[in-house]
């Protein structure tokens, strides 16, 4: 054995890299998670005989005949406009909160902080489900059922773990001398949060509010149970408006394009910001 | 510009004290070293005089105001971090203006005051570059301009050049020193270099396990050590310190080390009040460069050792020695020694010169004697 290995002689040449076989790998991976999307969105844009078909139907006469059902017969706009409204301020509440725990659990060394952050994360083990009627019984005292102020303040405190748990990591990630240089230079505390922690923060920060956005945008069990028709979200909507006694297989379709659309979109535009925070710390030295 | 007084300052983290006592009074202008090895509390000694860290005890003045417990932007103090502290979002200019836009300074008096700095560090050309795309030795110009560019009161310097190379390290210490008296801003410089210290200081603080041990300038602490752990801690190789018996011998006082007797000087022993310390235990110690080498032994070199490893440095050489189980150093110039034999285990013979022999305390480690031919400072300037 080790006489071989001594007996080798370089090549001639450094060895070339042949790694084609993990591009047809990926390939077929995408392929098989594209498909079943690709198939839903064209179903959005059958009419409805062709839609329920049990066969499935690959050559169509495409129609806006679902779209116009949603979009006008039932007003989805109005649900996008909620959906719009609950996840924007939820992730903008829930990451100005979380930033400022996340801060204080990185840098101060408090009383209990262990138990703190422990306690921030055991709350998302409890699955939700477990304390949806403690909530709606809540909600009902509170007067807060069917409003989006309701779901505002239930996705914060929902997604506040969540944003703790990860900023909390990025800002250990940054030295503290950043700040105690800007201190010595003459700012305050917060001047120098903000003039110099903050901006290195920025692409996590953008990753984990691009999380909760996704996160709080597709929420549907606590939607579907404590709205009914003013704040009710996209998800409960769309399901209510495609499965009925029977299954509305292009509404259904239709509703995912519009649902997915928008984050698709957004992640498009952002995914640079996206990628760029969630591989920080590793990246840095 | 202005003076630092230091009364008794303590720091506990926990039950664990970093800092315990310190107490120095340094004049406007001067350039002050902390010296002392890794973890003996000198960054924290650091961080309390820039308002980073609060006292446990004691008591903080900058030019006759009371610091003790002022937050940092009240202090007027400029501070170059051990990692640089440099922002990593912004280019080296905006680095460098940070704390005058802090100041809210108008940009024209920003501007040129970076590129007068910059001229000073020689970092013009790399204004517009962000601290990512700098080597070593410029990123370190780059912090000590931004240090420099503030009309601070006291500059703070925490191993500044730690991460230089050795080369870029020299040119670093003549021109740092040259800025420092240009400016004539009182500077603090922490380092666990005694070269640096000794090369660049008015006065060095020598530092172990939180307390201050010696305050004073390089050849008094060179010369006269306040204890054998300040003896060992500075020059280079190492002070040789040896147990040792004082014992009268033949022709007075001598130290007997067991594997040979070292004869003392007379009016020395007398001048430390010796004579009546007959039987007493302590350490005795001697500098590489004052031990005496040859070949063979004579009068002034009677002790015959063997060559355990020799370090040719260029102009010295160096010769590790045994005799019983004493080991020695000696270091004298390359001209003087270049006959002597080299290989190990040659037979040699060496002769300690009685007027640099210091003595220690076996307990405490205090000096008990100077060397006879050290001068002080107080007679330096009489
Ligand atoms: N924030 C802190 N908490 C606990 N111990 C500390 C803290 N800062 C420093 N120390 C301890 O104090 C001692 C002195 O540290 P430091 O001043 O950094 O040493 P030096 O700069 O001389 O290497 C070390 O033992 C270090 O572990
Ligand atoms: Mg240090």
């Amino acid at each position: 054995m080790t006489k071989s290995h001594t007996l080798m002689v370089s090549p001639d040449a450094p060895p070339v890299q042949r790694n084609w076989w993990a591009y047809v790998i990926i390939l077929i991976i995408c392929v098989f998670n594209f498909l079943p999307y690709l198939y839903v969105v064209m179903t959005g844009f059958m009419d409805a005989t062709t839609s329920n078909r049990p066969e499935p139907q690959w050559f169509f006469t495409p129609t806006l005949e679902a779209f116009r059902f949603l979009l006008f017969d039932k007003n989805l706009m109005h649900n996008f406009r909620n959906s719009l409204v609950v996840s924007l301020s939820a992730t903008f509440l829930s990451v100005t909160l979380g930033m400022f725990c996340a801060y204080a659990i990185a840098r101060f060394d408090f009383g209990g902080r262990d138990d703190v952050s422990f306690w921030v994360l055991t709350n998302r083990m409890m699955p939700p489900v477990a304390v949806l009627i403690p909530i709606f019984v809540t909600f009902q005292t509170l007067r807060l059922l069917d409003t989006l102020t309701g779901l505002i303040i239930l996705y914060t405190a929902m997604q506040l773990p969540f944003v703790v748990w990860m900023l909390t990591g990025y800002f250990r990630d940054i030295p503290r001398r950043y700040e105690e240089s800007a201190m010595v230079d003459g700012d305050t505390w917060f001047q120098a949060f903000r003039k110099v922690t903050l901006p290195l923060m920025m692409p996590s920060i953008t990753a984990t509010a691009i999380f909760v956005m996704i996160l709080s945008w597709n929420e549907y069990v606590f939607a579907l149970f404590l709205t009914s028709t003013g704040a009710r979200t996209m998800p409960p909507a769309i399901v209510a408006y495609s499965i009925g006694a029977n299954i509305s297989w292009n509404v259904l379709g239709a509703a995912v394009v519009l649902i997915t659309a928008p984050l698709i979109l957004f992640v498009l535009i952002v995914q640079r910001q996206l990628i760029s925070g969630l591989s920080q710390g590793t990246l840095r030295k | 510009m202005a003076d630092l007084l230091i009364r008794d300052l303590v720091k506990r983290f926990g039950g664990f004290t970093a800092v315990d006592g310190v107490d120095i009074s340094v004049g406007d202008g001067e350039f002050v070293f902390l010296l002392g090895p890794s973890g003996c509390g000198k960054t924290t000694t650091l961080r309390m005089i820039a308002g980073l860290e609060m006292p446990t005890g004691g008591r903080i003045e900058i030019g006759g105001r009371n610091v003790t417990y002022l937050r940092p932007r009240y202090r007027n103090v400029g501070m170059v971090f051990q990692d640089y502290g440099l922002y990593a979002h912004m280019t080296v200019f905006g680095n460098i203006a940070y704390p005058l836009k802090v100041r809210r300074m108008s940009r024209d008096v920003i501007a040129q005051k970076v590129r007068a700095v910059a001229q000073t560090m020689r970092i013009v050309d790399v204004l517009d570059r962000m601290p990512d795309q700098l080597a070593a030795g410029q990123l370190q110009r780059v912090a000590i301009a931004r240090m420099l560019v503030r009309d601070a009161d006291i500059f703070l310097m925490d191993e500044p050049m730690s991460h230089l190379d050795a080369q870029l390290r020299g040119h670093m210490r003549a021109e740092l020193r040259h800025i420092q008296k240009e400016i004539g801003t009182t500077t603090i410089f922490v380092t666990h270099d005694q070269l640096e210290a000794m090369t660049m200081a008015d006065r060095i603080i020598v530092m172990n396990d939180g307390k201050m041990l010696q305050f004073a300038t390089p050849l008094e602490i060179f010369e006269r050590p306040a204890d054998e752990f300040v003896a060992t801690f500075v020059g280079e190789p190492q002070m040789n310190v040896m147990n040792a018996t004082l014992r009268r011998g033949e022709g007075g006082l001598v130290a007997d080390v067991g594997a040979f007797v070292v004869p003392l000087d007379a009016d020395w022993t007398r001048a430390n009040a010796l004579g009546d310390q007959e039987g007493k235990e302590v350490r005795l110690g001697i500098r590489p460069e004052h031990i005496r080498l040859a070949a063979v032994a004579d009068a002034l070199r009677p002790v015959e050792v063997e060559l355990y490893s020799f370090e040719p440095t260029g102009p010295e050489n160096i010769f590790v020695l045994r005799t019983g189980d004493v080991e020695l150093t000696t270091r004298n110039p390359t001209a003087e020694t270049v006959a002597l034999a080299r290989d190990e285990g040659s037979p040699m013979a060496i002769g300690f010169d009685p007027r640099w022999i210091y003595l220690f305390d076996a307990q405490t480690g205090r000096t008990i004697a100077q060397a006879a031919a050290s001068v002080s400072e107080e007679e330096l300037a009489a």
